[in-house]
């Protein structure tokens, strides 16, 4: 028997009851969402019923009543993209006031170091964004190395600024398994027995550059010996964070093995004399909220043996975990606390809060920006308002809003389809970006005090 | 009451390059609904019913394309003119003048769109030179009819069919819309002749495409976008993020979304022929249950190997002899495989040395163990087919290092083929041998999905490393803890994957008819479904690695 008609009856019975439940599910608003999903008309037709099944993002407003005040006006500059601002009325000003005077000396030939320290997450993880500001900084102010290096990292074999190879046996207690408050930047503090590591600096690009390897550790009790390059050296830390020269002569290399685990080890720097020295602090998945957890001793001994002219401080994508967020009351008054004791502990540090960047969701079938972005970038710039410290707007610089979308689209890309982080292009963008808000800022500076 | 929008609909009815035709879109249901009622109220009047259908499948294309839906109809009428050019005319030399001017016209249109970007780079790498790469779009479905294109002409050229004397007859072989976008790429001596026939189609015909149809929606729409979304590309985007236990899942996860995207796409258009009286042949027959990578070859992506072998493995000169190109394209490889070993792999002069000698060895040996030296052009020949089936997939590296692979892999199994000569045969029939050879094939296979899916060679060499060098069980309930519905899909896709085709006939065949209700119910209950997964909230990437 022929069965063309059971195709026809089946494809039009199917169809004609597909539409009418579709003209009734948007007249009558059925409860079942996955309906709505594949309503055959909504495409069709103007139905207010339609819209409440999309997500609006609502603009969140900077202040309910529109409010020309000049506190506002001011507060109102940490949208500004590509910026680096300290809200202040005047904006001939420049934002970082205690570090740009050190820099300005520092291209007047005048012989010191700048130190930057700068915390992050994932985003930063394997210096993406410090490698290319590093770069550009040393190239513009002077200064040589690549700086801070943990023990050891998840991510040594893909970090293009450092060839890093260690041995197994390093005991690692870090944000996530211990709660001393000793750990340092790094959120890692390393044990070794019989441990080795190894690592060559891949940022130096002037050959002749006398390049220092300090080993960054805690105190022993009685003087201990490490096997350095080979040779047995005998050192005797006796600090709560210490900083001691081990090498320093042309090498871009060290090894390291430690054969006693009483020895807590924080990693290695390569630094030079003079110029910019730029340290990466990366712990993926954290807040910033971790930080708290350091001893005000320990920050001070810090303070004493290894010093920061800016502290940078990039946080907020792992806020933004769950979708539909919009407040995040819980973690801004955590962070603020913790920005308040770090201020406290290095007073003549200056410190720098970077925004969350852009981070999309999957909503209704498509990525979009965080509903909870401009909330948080909002509140973040607040802290930096109340605890007086330099914003700089990373979501805006991105693009704003869908941005990430964007950079993940684009061709080649500049982010990862997991809508969260820029990769190496995308990250040496935003290295870029912020190295010409550097200079931005420099040249306001220049401008007030031209050389004499 | 919603309240129908004129200018939405007109939009609907043009194309939009944000959202093209796809067999999920609502415009579809519309369309094919429509387009059903007037094949059935036309089915005695053959010309109408194809040229309603042409018209049809034209529009497919254009809402799926845009005006890229031209080069379709220029390369049919070119197609057309010159295939029956090639029948009409006797003289050897101008009929084969011919062919090599269709062979030119659609190598020359598919190169064009397909490649041009990436020779330009090659020249840019080799020769240093500064070209601009060009901003040329892949028309949708090209890779497709450009081949159904050849095989037609060449198929004339040899004797072996008489050209569609209708016009109509070739534009709708080529542009039948259920296989246009992925195929499966057809053979017009198959197709042709039943597009003319009475429409036929019996209760088994009925339940076997509606089968297909809603199997392959399931593992397109359902299964391959789940897990492509809610995992595979976090992973493959950058491996050096994720763990080895994560990447190694992501490899057996792309193994589950290609399979299922390219089968299911293949079921509808199985399916959706089957209901309108046409006859293709299956493109997939469990590929991963194949114990050896021949096997495997016989099973994935029937409808390409079979073009590949008829029209490229055999022109080269096949099992009997190599020519010009057999050594031409040997050269090429060998010469590829000691720059890979030099500079992708960073190998030293001697080791890269040592590696080409052995990949040599492995084309050569099967003549050596049988005493008879066309073994070696036809090794060659085999060669040469996967690095250019591996290149058709796409304009990358890492499609050539694919196809490499799986060409090495074959000379591999034809080495142990002869080695254990008939001991094999033995061994095949015993359930832990197939087993091991089965658990094998699916990872090696798998080994060079890597390839073929991540964005380039280093990335493919990151996911690699994790699993070899970052893997630890220890992340197991983690990683199940926020993965169950991903792990849970790519089971789904392997039992769908081991289900028979002749298991889903022989149950039809047993059930007997079903009242329509059935089979809407059915209709209804994947609707809701699909519906269900296009809400479901994201998975999102976790990061393991503390």
């Amino acid at each position: 028997m022929n069965s063309q008609h059971r195709v026809l009856k089946f494809t039009l019975i199917s169809i004609g009851i597909y539409f009418i439940l579709s003209i009734l599910d948007l007249s009558f608003n059925f409860p079942v969402p996955a309906f709505r999903k594949v309503n055959l008309i909504a495409d069709l037709v103007k139905s207010p019923q339609i819209k409440d099944s999309i997500v609006v993002v609502k603009e969140i407003p900077v202040s309910a009543k529109k409010d020309e005040s000049p506190s506002t006006r001011v507060f109102e500059q940490f949208k500004a993209p590509k910026t680096i601002i300290r809200f202040s009325a005047d904006t001939n000003q420049p934002a970082l006031q205690k570090f740009l005077p050190k820099l300005m000396a520092l291209k007047s030939g005048t012989k010191q170091k700048l130190r930057i320290a700068y915390f992050g997450d994932s985003m930063i993880e394997g210096d993406l964004l410090t490698e290319t500001l590093r770069a550009l900084l040393q190239k513009e102010f002077g200064g040589s190395g690549v700086g801070f290096v943990p023990i050891t990292s998840q991510v040594s074999s893909f970090r293009r600024t450092v060839s890093h190879t260690y041995s197994k046996g390093w005991e690692d207690e870090n944000f996530r398994n211990t709660t001393k408050g000793n750990v340092y930047f790094s959120g890692h503090l390393f044990r070794g027995k019989d441990d080795w590591v190894s690592m060559t600096d891949q940022t130096i690009r002037d050959s002749a550059a006398i390049l220092e390897k300090s080993l960054l550790c805690g105190p022993v009790s009685e003087p201990f010996s490490i096997m350095v390059n080979g040779t047995a050296q005998d050192i005797y830390p006796k600090e709560l964070f210490n900083r001691i020269p081990i090498r320093k002569d042309r090498s871009r290399n060290l090894r390291l093995v430690v054969t006693d685990d009483r020895l807590p080890v924080y990693g290695i720097s390569f630094e030079t004399d003079n110029g910019i020295t730029v340290d990466n602090f990366s712990f993926r998945g954290i807040t910033g909220i971790e930080l708290n957890k350091l001893d005000m001793d320990f920050l001070h001994a810090i303070g004493e043996q290894n010093p920061y002219d800016l502290m940078i401080f990039q946080y907020g994508v792992n806020v933004l975990f769950r979708p539909n967020d919009k407040n995040f009351s819980w973690y801004g008054s955590k962070f603020q606390s913790m920005l308040v004791k770090m201020k406290k502990a290095f007073p003549d540090t200056e410190m720098m809060l970077v925004s969350a960047a852009d981070r999309a969701f999957r909503y209704d079938g498509t990525y979009s920006s965080a509903v909870g972005i401009d909330s948080l970038i909002k509140m973040q710039a607040n802290i930096a308002f109340e605890t007086g410290m330099a914003f700089y707007n990373q979501y805006e610089t991105m693009g704003g809003k869908n941005s990430i979308v964007r950079w993940a689209a684009e061709q080649p890309s500049l982010a990862n389809k997991d809508y969260v982080h820029p990769n190496g292009r995308g990250a040496a963008k935003l290295g870029n970006f912020l190295f010409e808000a550097f200079l931005k800022d420099y040249y306001k500076y220049q401008k007030l005090h031209p050389k004499s | 009451m919603p309240v129908l929008d004129l200018d939405l609909l007109w939009q609907q009815l043009l194309y939009d390059p944000k959202n093209p035709l796809l067999f999920n879109n609502g415009f579809f249901v519309y369309f094919f609904g429509l387009f059903m009622l007037l094949y059935y109220i036309f089915r005695h009047k053959a010309t109408v019913r194809r040229y309603i259908f042409c018209f049809f499948s034209l529009y497919f294309f254009y809402k799926a394309s845009g005006y890229f839906v031209l080069l379709v109809i220029i390369s049919a009428v070119v197609d057309f003119l010159i295939s029956n050019a090639i029948a009409a005319q006797q003289d050897k030399f101008r009929k084969k003048l011919l062919l090599v001017l269709s062979i030119l016209f659609n190598l020359g249109m598919l190169c064009y769109f397909k490649y041009t970007n990436f020779f330009i780079s090659l020249s840019n790498d080799l020769f240093a030179t500064h070209f601009n790469p060009l901003n040329i779009l892949l028309p949708i479905g090209i890779s497709f009819y450009t081949f159904e294109n050849l095989s037609y002409t060449i198929d004339v050229y040899r004797g072996e069919f008489k050209p569609a004397r209708k016009f109509s007859d070739y534009l709708l072989f080529l542009s039948f819309f259920p296989k246009l976008v992925m195929g499966p790429i057809v053979r017009a001596h198959d197709f042709v002749p039943q597009i003319n026939k009475p429409y036929v189609i019996n209760e088994n015909d009925f339940a076997k495409g509606f089968y297909l149809i809603i199997s392959g929606l399931i593992k397109k729409l359902i299964i391959s976008d789940y897990i492509t979304l809610n995992f595979v590309n976090y992973i493959f985007d950058d491996p050096s993020r994720y763990t080895g236990l994560e990447c190694l899942f992501a490899v057996y996860g792309y193994a589950a979304v290609i399979y299922c995207d390219f089968s299911g796409y293949s079921d509808i258009a199985l399916g959706i022929a089957r209901w309108l009286g046409f006859t293709i042949p299956t493109n997939f027959l469990s590929p991963y249950q194949s114990s050896s990578i021949t096997e495997f070859w016989r099973r994935w992506h029937i409808s390409l190997s079979s073009w590949l072998r008829d029209y490229l493995y055999i022109p080269l000169g096949g099992n009997k002899k190599g020519g010009f190109a057999t050594y031409f394209f040997a050269l090429l490889f060998i010469t590829g495989v000691y720059l890979f070993g030099k500079h992708l792999l960073g190998l030293s002069v001697l080791w890269s040395g040592v590696l080409t000698f052995f990949v040599l060895l492995i084309f050569i040996l099967p003549a050596l163990l049988k005493k008879d030296k066309t073994g070696i052009s036809t090794s060659f020949n085999l060669l040469s087919t996967m690095l250019l089936g591996g290149l058709w997939h796409g304009a990358s590296w890492n499609f050539i290092i694919w196809g490499a692979l799986h060409g090495i892999a074959l000379g591999i199994h034809k080495i142990w083929m002869l080695i254990t000569g008939k001991a094999s045969e033995k061994l095949n029939r015993q359930g832990w041998y197939k087993a091991i050879a089965i658990f094998i094939t699916f990872h090696f296979v798998c080994f060079c999905w890597v390839f073929f899916k991540s964005a380039d060679f280093a990335t493919g060499m990151t996911m690699l490393h994790q699993i070899g060098y970052d893997f630890s069980f220890s992340v197991w309930p983690e990683f199940f803890d926020n993965y169950k519905w991903v792990i849970g899909m790519i089971l789904l896709a392997g039992i769908l994957h081991a289900i028979p085709d002749g298991l889903a006939d022989k149950l039809i065949g047993r059930t007997g008819k079903w009242p329509l209700l059935a089979y809407v119910t059915v209709f209804f209950l994947f609707v809701l479904l699909y519906g269900y997964f296009k809400s479901a909230e994201q998975v999102m990437p976790i990061y393991l690695q503390f």
